[in-house]
């Protein structure tokens, strides 16, 4: 056999065990899809009262009457039990209807695909920062360790890890919108009052990845191949850069992984702060109002963006780092 | 939001095995960082056990002839919208904020301890469907799982209890159960099962002290997230519902007041801010400790 079709076989033997892998790891997130909106309806009993008549108060009638309850709870199919009722969802929600919701009336899936572009535009500037951030101060903290930048960067990051989102959103709320008046306090989720929100959403996590980065960095220029890298004269920014950043990706990229998927749904509190008009200020309002299939939708929503990401992590990962790549073969 | 339950990959289970030699509170004492959030932690643990004695005014007592004050000799933080005293409200709020986190804390605690030992202990069947369970709730940022658990029952203190520990306990369960597995095939163990020792035995003497300690760590370093869960959703108004004070929700109401008394967001907002730092430094002091390969 010549060396180029041996290298062949391999690389088709690399792509169906690639294959293979991202199968059962769809097999696994359809699974877990699954396992939470069991979860969700059995809490559904749980929840105190009836659920008609929370609907009705929630729309403000006061003390609804035993026929305009009975009236909804058949018009909602709430009156069939539970199984039956979920059964049904879960037939719908295969062919991608999430039912309606029970505000508006409207298709849940079209609701809170008119939101998402907002959610994501939230979401999406806050990883880009967040990334930027914890790039540049990872490096920068790892190339002057123990200097005074290093200590300067340990301790904003150990003030961003502890300052939950919320609070930096207010704090931002009252000294750079109402102080200085830039941007907004009731945004309309346009493009360019993003920055504000998306810096908010993304301090905890570039901090928490600006550590973690510093901490791989750290390890990867204490081994003998940065030692000897700079032994043959290698600058210190090339060694940290050429040599200690790819060692020191992989943990970073998992995290990564991780924050992403978080972010979709960790972003709702920041939109009810900023009233962006996003899946999770959506939400939220559905909460109050006991909407139930728009909870859930959420729920699914979530779960898939979270699954999505670390599938998307993995396969990044497997593509930076050979070394997995050939673990895969042993 | 820091809400994602922080990632304990890097505590080592055999680490328990070799025991320190000092003891563990002298060394905390000893790390800069760990005297300092210890320091921190017992304050506001003081604070919210004494904090309602030292209250100036009572908490809940509205006086409409005093909205919106500015912080004053009379009252230090101001008066909120309905003329209350913002810091006997602060005070007042901590018992609620920390307590509740205890409270989830420990409820975690006590159901991973038991799941995880269980299905560590039994295997087969009782193992594969609680591990399963396990991984469906993981699947989910605990923070998401929370809001829709609430979305679901209701806003109110207890569903938020109720979300939270729903949404939180399978990490803890997941740990013990692999700290149980790992321990019934160390030597000492085997050699126990072999002199003709009970299981039962073996699990209250040898087993469940481990994991204990090893979950208690985890629960020290998860505080901070906690708190920061609990003020958030408060915040948010699926917690802790006004009239009550809590430090999550009086900055909701705060937050319409923006303009007109910013001052009433610094009472809640500070000592939220402390306890989550507080937390965070004193689970990092732990983690360090017991975990030297960390670099510094």
């Amino acid at each position: 056999m010549s060396t180029s079709t041996v290298a062949a076989h391999s690389a088709l033997e690399s792509a169906l065990l690639l294959g293979r892998a991202l199968v059962g790891r769809l097999l696994q997130a359809l699974l877990t899809l699954f396992g939470i909106s069991v979860i969700i309806w059995a809490l559904l009993p749980l929840a105190p009262g009836d659920p008609a008549q929370r609907l009705l108060q929630a729309r403000g009638v006061q003390d609804p009457t035993p026929q305009q309850v009975a009236v909804l709870r058949a018009e909602l199919a709430l009156d069939r039990p539970l199984l039956v009722q979920y059964v049904e969802w879960l037939r719908r929600a295969v062919r991608g209807d999430l039912s309606l919701s029970y505000q508006t009336g409207r298709p849940v899936l079209q609701e809170l695909g008119t939101r998402l572009p907002a959610t994501l535009l939230l979401a999406g500037t806050a990883l880009l920062l967040s990334l930027v951030i914890a790039l540049i101060g990872g490096l920068l903290s790892a190339g002057y360790h123990e200097r005074w930048p290093d200590q300067l960067i340990r301790l904003l990051t150990q003030v961003g890890v502890s300052i939950p989102a919320f609070l930096a959103g207010l704090l931002a709320l009252r000294y750079i919108v109402v102080e200085f008046n830039i941007g907004r306090v009731l945004s309309g989720g346009q493009w360019q009052y993003v920055a504000l929100p998306a810096l908010c959403l993304a301090i905890g996590r570039a901090a928490d990845w600006t550590q973690l980065l510093r901490a791989s960095l750290l390890e990867a220029l204490g081994t003998n191949y940065t030692l000897v890298a700079s032994a043959r004269g290698a600058t210190r920014l090339r060694v940290l850069w050429r040599y200690a950043l790819p060692n020191a990706a992989l943990p970073f990229l998992t995290a990564i992984g991780v924050g992403i998927g978080g972010l979709i749904g960790g972003s709702s509190i920041i939109e009810a702060i900023f009233t962006w008009p996003g899946i999770g200020s959506y939400v939220f309002a559905a909460i109050a109002a006991r909407d139930f299939p728009v909870v859930q939708g959420f729920v699914l929503l979530a779960g898939i963006s979270y699954i999505t990401a670390s599938l998307c992590v993995d396969l990044v990962a497997l593509l930076v780092d050979p070394r997995l790549r050939d673990g895969g073969h042993a | 939001m820091t809400g994602e339950p922080v990632t304990h990959a890097t505590i080592s289970t055999s680490r328990a095995q070799n025991p320190p030699p000092r003891s563990l509170s002298t060394r905390l004492i000893r790390h800069p960082e760990g005297r300092f959030g210890l320091a921190c932690t017992l304050l506001l643990v003081g604070l919210a056990l004494f904090g309602p004695l030292l209250a100036p005014h009572d908490p809940n007592q509205p006086n409409f002839r005093a909205k919106l004050e500015a912080p004053s000799t009379s009252h230090w933080l101001g008066t909120d919208q309905s003329g209350r005293d913002q810091l006997s409200r602060v005070l007042d709020g901590g018992r609620r904020t920390l307590g509740t986190a205890l409270l989830v804390l420990s409820c975690i605690f006590g159901l991973g301890l038991v799941i995880g030992t269980i299905a560590g202990m039994s295997g087969g069947i009782v193992d594969i469907v609680l591990m399963r369970l396990v991984d469906v709730l993981m699947a989910l940022p605990s923070i998401v799982l929370a809001i829709a658990i609430v979305g679901v029952l209701g806003p109110g203190f207890q569903n938020l209890v109720l979300a939270l520990v729903i949404s939180w306990w399978a990490y803890y369960a997941r740990l013990a159960r692999s700290y149980v597995l790992n321990t019934r095939q160390r030597p000492d163990i085997i050699a126990a099962r072999l002199a003709g020792i009970g299981w039962g035995r073996i699990l209250l003497g040898h087993v469940l002290p481990g994991v204990t300690s090893q979950l208690l760590i985890v629960a020290t370093l998860d505080l901070g997230a906690m708190i920061a869960a609990i003020a958030g959703l408060s915040f948010l108004g699926l917690g802790v519902q006004p009239p009550a004070a809590e430090w999550g929700a009086m900055l909701s109401e705060a937050r319409l007041y923006i303009t007109l008394a910013p001052w009433l967001l610094f009472g809640p907002l500070v000592p939220i801010f402390g306890a989550v730092l507080a937390a965070n430094l004193l689970g990092n002091a732990l983690r360090d400790m017991l975990d030297p390969g960390v670099s510094r």
